[in-house]
């Protein structure tokens, strides 16, 4: 059936012990970096204009990169190129004096043809960011909560019902980390997609506990079935999310982009997740917790 | 079959198909099902409407946003009604500020009295202080930090007049909520730059005229005479051709008010006490209509009327000699009408647009700020580019799917039903008018994501342990799977709702798009693909 098909993986050569230890060394290592980055810089991830405040001018300018850099009063804190259009720059300052630098942007850079130089500006206080900050925090945390009541709602048990909320909050940290060492800035893209892995990623944990739990048979060959569908759906996903965050890069379209790739990474990290941590806790669960 | 067997048989189906087309109508039919402006204010589609009724955005379309929060802190106090104008005038006095600056409003409704000072200067301290020199029980930690839900109505009506007053379609000005229940006030403009809309939100577009007339002692001195809701009736820019000026016709309100005579009254009074009507007729020189310059040190006396817009001299001007009769022998009153001169069609322009929407109730904070523009050039690229990346996206999870199962009867029913999804989604977007932005987009494609998902989690269902020989199997497996996507769907809801209600600009279109598809995914199109594929499956 298919030209891909889910390899079955035969976990009764590995111990509840083994199998959980990977993801959550990984969860651990995750949140080290975590820890690390707030402890050096003040903040776990690197906040973008949207949080921390800032200005970001999208250019068409006949002029080069350095000129670019030559051309404010302030120094950029980055100029990018955007790959599909030529000419086209997307320059960050940390400054939030709008006016100043489209002005400074308009005076010293040439014209590409009869474009308008300034073709995007975005500008956001310091303070204005700080309140964006706060919401997006009670966002996320109100997204959680509410998840794990209705994780716990839906099967009533508390280790499988654990086990789906640990896992989505290994699956947002693992990313969170993912983007603290690479350097993507937390945004309101990246934190739409932290929201969304939320909800995918506990489509696979539901799947899973459900043909554990709910349907009677063998564990091992439960396992093997929800897997079949689970790992095809988020593969799916996950190339989805791929070719979304790639093709909106060369694009130069930030949003997209970011939510594309943060997902993508998080599908991964859910997929580890899902089959590796979920599973040995259920099949604790199963053959040793229930007993009791 | 009778139809009533076939309707019962194909329900989900035909609302599948029923939803589509009602979808494609909503897209594609030109005026779209709602032919009826009155949901949306200003329309100018008919000129540049495209291929769909789908409507765009600023992240789409271009433009400028600019959210800020208004300047001010108000206090609720317990006075008598007659109080009010007492309390307004020590506040003024205690702090030092304009009469805009300190108001005090009665709330009708729940009958309550708020006192409201719009300085950045002042603090809580100071206000709570002035307000018990007043004579008001109040202290610092009663002041709240933030301007009456009525002055920001007032803004945001100020606002959107004088984006229409300007000439513009499309804008609108809202509040939005923040967590720390302040409030910030965001304004869209199609077509303006982020310098001009930035210009339109900082005037106050607080007009007076400013009698400048020499006193007893012979100094010159200023007397506002007349201020912005004094103002009963204004014009449009006007211009006088035969004698080559730009001017406002303006009517003073001659309504009586509180103290038994009318503005238009009082201005009368005022113009012949102060000598405008008799000796001042004609005798203003401080204006120099070549360079445009004012000269505030005269060495004749002068009576000028200024015109101030924001504490700013506009123009001076001296009373005509018709006017000034007409004043000295009390019959203007009756027919209180006069000419407001400026130097420029712009400035009767600006002024007209001042008078009309009235002065800013309080001034916006930009030091709290957040602006957003785009160029309609680069919005096209962005429409476009969207486009390709929702293809490109779709492409990729039917390839996918279709390596995954390699029959095309499971495969193909998956792809097309995940489309419908999106067609019914993009069709609601047209019914409504939601402006649809870049962050639609991703939830667009996030709906595509997760409704493969589920339809995928049906298949596999539905084709477990060999084929589907009867209708009751399929039923059984189908209302198992069923279990599973209502779950996800619920939890991708629950994720996802903070976003939808709370005001993270960019996020809620995506939220409010995703939510959306879930729960058509969920209630319309993934039964029906699980009914399609009963029928490809089970081989009736």
């Amino acid at each position: 059936m298919g030209y891909f098909d889910v390899p079955e993986i035969d976990y009764t050569r590995y111990s509840d012990r083994q199998l959980a230890a990977v993801p959550l060394a990984v969860l651990g290592v995750a949140l080290l970096v975590l820890t690390g980055s707030f402890l050096l810089f003040g903040t776990p991830v690197q906040l973008g204009m949207d949080f921390a405040g800032g200005t970001e001018l999208t250019v068409q300018t006949a002029e080069s990169e350095g000129e670019i850099q030559e051309a404010f009063d302030e120094e950029p804190e980055s100029v990018q190129s955007v790959a599909s259009e030529e000419n086209q720059y997307i320059v960050q300052f940390a400054s939030t004096d709008q006016e100043a630098l489209s002005e400074q942007a308009e005076e010293n850079l040439q014209p590409d043809s009869d474009a308008a130089v300034i073709q995007q500006v975005s500008s956001t206080s310091a303070s204005f960011g700080e309140q964006t900050q706060q919401t997006a925090l009670l966002g996320i945390a109100v997204a959680f909560l509410g998840m794990s009541v209705l994780a716990f709602v839906l099967f009533r048990t508390f280790v499988p019902s654990i086990a789906i909320v640990v896992s989505a909050f290994s699956d947002i940290v693992i990313p969170l980390a993912f983007m603290s060492i690479v350097g993507i800035p937390l945004s309101l893209g990246t934190v739409a997609a932290l929201l969304m892995l939320i909800g995918y990623s506990v489509d696979s944990d539901i799947l899973l506990n459900n043909h554990v739990l709910r349907r009677g048979g063998d564990f091992y060959e439960s396992t093997h079935r929800a897997m079949r569908t689970g790992v095809t759906m988020t593969v799916t996903s996950m190339m989805a999310m791929l070719v979304m965050g790639i093709s909106a890069w060369i694009f130069g379209v930030e949003l997209l982009s970011s939510i594309g790739i943060i997902l993508f990474v998080g599908l991964a990290a859910d997929l580890m997740n899902t089959y590796m941590l979920n599973l040995s806790l259920l099949r604790w669960y199963k053959f040793h917790g229930v007993a009791r | 079959m009778n139809p009533i067997a076939f309707i019962k048989e194909y329900w989900r189906i035909l609302l599948l198909v029923l939803f589509v087309s009602a979808a494609l109508v909503a897209l594609f039919v030109p005026g779209g099902v709602m032919d009826d402006d009155t949901l949306v204010e200003e329309e100018n589609e008919s000129v540049d409407q495209g291929v769909t009724n789908l409507e765009y955005g600023l992240g789409l379309d271009g433009g400028t946003r600019i959210s800020a929060p208004p300047v001010g802190m108000s206090a609720d106090i317990q006075i008598e009604p007659e109080q009010e104008r007492e309390v307004e005038s020590t506040l003024q006095d205690e702090l030092g500020v304009d009469a805009a600056d300190a108001i005090v409003r009665y709330h009708e409704d729940d009958n309550r009295f708020t006192a409201e000072v719009f300085a950045e200067e002042v603090t809580a301290a100071e206000f709570a202080a002035a307000l018990q020199e007043a004579g008001v029980d109040v202290d610092e930690g009663d002041v709240d930090n933030e301007v009456t839900q009525q002055t920001r109505d007032e803004i945001i009506q100020t606002i959107e007049l004088r984006i229409n007053e300007a000439g513009l379609s499309g804008g609108t000005a809202y509040q939005e909520a923040t967590v720390g229940d302040g409030y910030y006030i965001v304004t869209e403009v199609p077509g303006m730059s982020p310098a001009e809309l930035r210009e339109m939100l900082t005037e106050r577009g607080d007009v007076q005229i400013v009698a400048y007339y020499p006193e007893e002692d012979g100094n010159q001195t200023n007397e506002t005479v007349l201020q912005g809701e004094e103002f009963a009736n204004v014009g449009s820019a006007s211009y006088n051709d035969q004698e080559g000026y730009h001017y406002v016709p303006v009517t003073v309100d001659d309504a009586e008010d509180g103290d038994g005579t009318s503005p238009a009254a009082d201005y009368q009074e005022a113009m012949n006490e102060y000598g405008f009507t008799g000796e001042g007729v004609g005798q203003c020189a401080v204006h120099d209509r070549e360079t445009g310059e004012f000269d505030f040190d005269p060495d004749a006396p002068q009576w000028c009327l200024l015109t101030e817009v924001d504490g700013e001299v506009v123009d001076a001007h001296s009373m005509s000699p018709d006017l000034g009769e007409s004043m000295a022998s009390g019959n203007w009153v009756n027919d209180p009408v006069f000419q407001m001169i400026v130097p420029t069609q712009q400035d009767a322009h600006n002024l007209a647009v001042n008078l009309q929407s009235g002065a800013l109730t309080a001034p916006l904070d930009f030091e709290q700020e957040q602006t957003f523009s785009l160029e309609p050039a680069l919005a096209d690229q962005f429409k476009t580019y969207s486009l390709l990346i929702g293809v490109l996206s779709v492409l990729t999870v039917s390839g996918m799917v279709y390596l995954r199962y390699s029959d095309r009867r499971v495969a193909a029913p998956m792809i097309l039903t995940a489309l419908a999804e999106v067609v019914i989604l993009l069709g609601f977007a047209a019914l409504i008018r939601m402006p649809l932005d870049l962050s639609h987009v991703a939830g667009f494609i996030a709906v595509v994501g997760t409704g493969v998902d589920d339809l995928i989690i049906i298949a596999d269902e539905v084709m477990d342990e060999g084929d589907v020989s009867s209708r009751r199997v399929f039923e059984s497996r189908f209302r198992k799977a069923f279990w599973i996507i209502g779950a996800a769907a619920a939890t991708t809801i629950i994720a996802l709702s903070p976003l939808a209600v709370l005001s993270l600009g960019d996020l809620r279109g995506f939220a409010i798009i995703t939510i959306l598809g879930v729960l058509i995914g969920v209630l319309v199109t993934r039964p029906a693909y699980g009914d399609i594929l009963q029928r490809l499956l089970t081989d009736k």
